[in-house]
């Protein structure tokens, strides 16, 4: 295990608060352990030890933590002075026995809970796919704005060079737009790149504002497609929180697709689409407002559900696979009726407990593939019903 | 349209991104037109009238208002500026709707910087002919308006081909009568010969179909 050794500190980073927990909890078991007779076999108690280990998500942290039982248990063992030997012995090795045990549900565990994680963010990262396929005009649209103005601007430089006497002002000018626009074209792309790329989900401090306004940056041809008035009330001085950038746009761009939709049948110049989002104590909520059809009674009880779908050619993933996510984050996703007409989807995510940035940046693009516990669960939930 | 009097032409932009905005005005401008550029179809209304010949480049969708409807809101003033719509998508019904309705081209982003100029060259051309034919027939009318009732019912009878002899009859009126009046309507009119009167009759709209 020395190839561990390094990572091992990086665990030591990623959950500092549990790291403490376990290792206080480790000392008083070897403490209660070492000063109490050896025929009482505290060291069984370590099994909890194990447990909390398995809150770390990772099967290393887990063996890490159970060598250092053992050793606690074998050390204690011979530094305890009273009890007799021979029972002592039986309870270390039972002690021993019962660490070993649960280390090894406790892997299995993580290995299975790690699979449910991968399977997730796969299935995340497929509906991002679907997603960008449906946004693929708007997407068009993004890009071919600035390509336009780009051709335009090449071809006017190059009457200003040609003018007697050259315009070298307005050439200039005109090649200094044309690398601004450059540049929003490659943003775009690099946009799509970032929601469809196979990365790991990684959680890192966002503002939920600068998040929302990104992903519907991609959607403004969209949106104009279907002559939607779109309205944003984004604050400006939001506390951070603690997630997954592509996954969370995918939720916003999910909802604005789905009041799209809805509005489908909505008088053109009544179709209006308010995204905001606005900090209320400790928490953060993003919420996209249409004056669609609404959501039926019926429907309402069942949105969130896997292959759950009013629309003639969806697929009822949308809104599972935002439900999974938003929990995975500890968050709460809702669906409301908008007034007088519409609906309001939106999500509720916690803050995170410090605005600053995490000290562990170094580590970040070294891959946090770690994410909230909840997420295999809130998953299984989810396909559950 | 020779390119040397582009100067007198105005080509006015209405679309909502800037940088579309920025690259037709800067490209206009380096061929020689003068050129106006809006972010919306509202701040277009607020420059109007269109004194010169002009042509407009319109978004096909904007935000405050779809470009087609626009286009109907243009005709129902009775402004005939031709309309050159650009469009991000490529939709047949849209481009169908627009050029029954009187569009001057359809073009889709990004277009070929050559098929822009001439749309533009082809609708300031037929926009300065649409021009002088509204000003000749202004100034016709003008004319048609400064003629007596008698005249103008001589002049209907002359166009017709009847002889002197035979309006004389029709109206009542003696021959010299007849020619004293028609030799104020020519004159009036500003018209050599005959043929010249039935050619302003024509473009009046005097002729009725007859019964």
């Amino acid at each position: 295990m020395r190839a561990a050794r390094p990572t091992f500190f990086r665990y030591l980073a990623e959950a500092p608060l549990l790291w403490c927990a376990i290792f206080v909890l480790a000392c008083l078991i070897f403490i209660a352990d070492t000063v109490t007779k050896r025929e009482i076999a505290f060291a069984v108690l370590h099994v909890v030890v194990i447990l909390m280990a398995v809150r770390t998500g990772r099967v290393g942290a887990i063996l890490a933590v159970a060598v250092g039982c053992v050793a606690l248990t074998v050390t204690s063992y011979a530094l305890t002075p009273h009890g007799s030997q021979e029972a002592g012995l039986a309870n270390a090795a039972l002690s021993l026995l019962a660490i070993g045990a649960s280390t090894w549900l406790a892997m299995r565990l993580e290995r299975l809970q790690a699979a449910s994680r991968r399977a997730q963010g796969e299935l995340a990262r497929m509906s991002r796919i679907v997603l960008m396929g449906e946004l693929s005009a708007s997407i068009a649209h993004e890009v071919s704005q600035p390509v336009t103005a780009i051709a335009a601007h090449g071809h006017a430089a190059l009457r200003w060079l040609s003018a007697s006497p050259p315009n070298e002002h307005e050439a200039r000018q005109a090649l200094r737009r044309i690398v601004g626009d450059a540049e929003r074209a490659g943003e775009v792309v690099a946009r799509v790149r970032r929601l469809v790329a196979r990365a790991e989900p990684r959680h890192e401090p966002l503002d939920l504002s600068e998040t929302v306004a990104e992903a519907l940056a991609l959607m403004r041809g969209e949106l104009r497609r279907h002559d939607i008035a779109l309205r944003t009330e984004l604050a400006d001085d939001l506390p951070a929180v603690s997630g997954d950038r592509v996954q969370l746009q995918q939720i916003v761009l999910n909802f604005v697709l789905n009041a799209a939709d809805a509005m489908a049948e909505t008088p053109a110049d009544v179709r209006d689409l308010l995204v905001s989002t606005a900090a209320n104590g400790a928490s953060v909520t993003v919420s996209v407002r249409d004056t669609g059809s609404g959501v039926s009674a019926e429907a309402q009880s069942r949105l969130f559900e896997a292959f759950f779908s009013t629309k003639a050619h969806g697929m009822g993933m949308g809104l599972a696979i935002s439900r999974s996510i938003v929990e995975a984050h500890g968050g709460q996703i809702y669906a409301a009726p908008n007034y007088p007409t519409g609906a309001d989807f939106g999500f509720t995510l916690p803050a995170a407990a410090k605005p600053t940035p995490d000290p562990t940046d170094d580590d970040a693009h070294g891959g946090h593939d770690r994410q909230a516990p909840g997420t295999g669960q809130a998953l299984q939930k989810a396909e559950a019903r | 349209m020779s390119e040397d009097r582009v100067d007198t032409q105005t080509v006015y932009v209405v679309d909502d991104d800037a940088s579309v905005r920025d690259g037709l005005d800067s490209l206009l401008r380096s061929v020689g037109y003068r050129t106006a550029c809006f972010a919306s179809t509202r701040d277009f209304l607020a420059a109007l009238p269109l004194s010169r010949p002009s042509c407009l480049v319109l978004d096909i969708r904007m935000p405050d208002a779809n470009g087609l409807d626009f286009q109907d809101e243009l005709v129902r003033q009775g402004l005939r500026v031709p309309i050159i719509f650009l469009s991000g998508h490529g939709d047949v019904p849209m481009s169908v709707r627009a050029m029954k309705a009187g569009a001057s081209e359809f073009l889709l982003k990004p277009f070929r910087e050559q098929d822009l100029l001439d749309a533009i060259r082809h609708a300031l051309a037929a926009d300065g002919a649409r021009r002088i034919e509204d000003d000749v027939l202004a100034s016709l009318r003008a004319r048609y308006q400064t003629l007596t009732s008698r005249e103008r019912e001589v002049m209907a009878l002359v166009v017709l081909g009847r002889l002197n002899k035979q309006i004389a009859g029709e109206l009542g009126l003696s021959e010299i009568t007849v020619k004293v009046h028609r030799g104020h309507a020519m004159r009036k009119m500003e018209a050599d010969t005959a043929a010249d009167l039935i050619r302003m009759a024509e473009l009046l709209g005097l002729f009725r179909p007859i019964g």
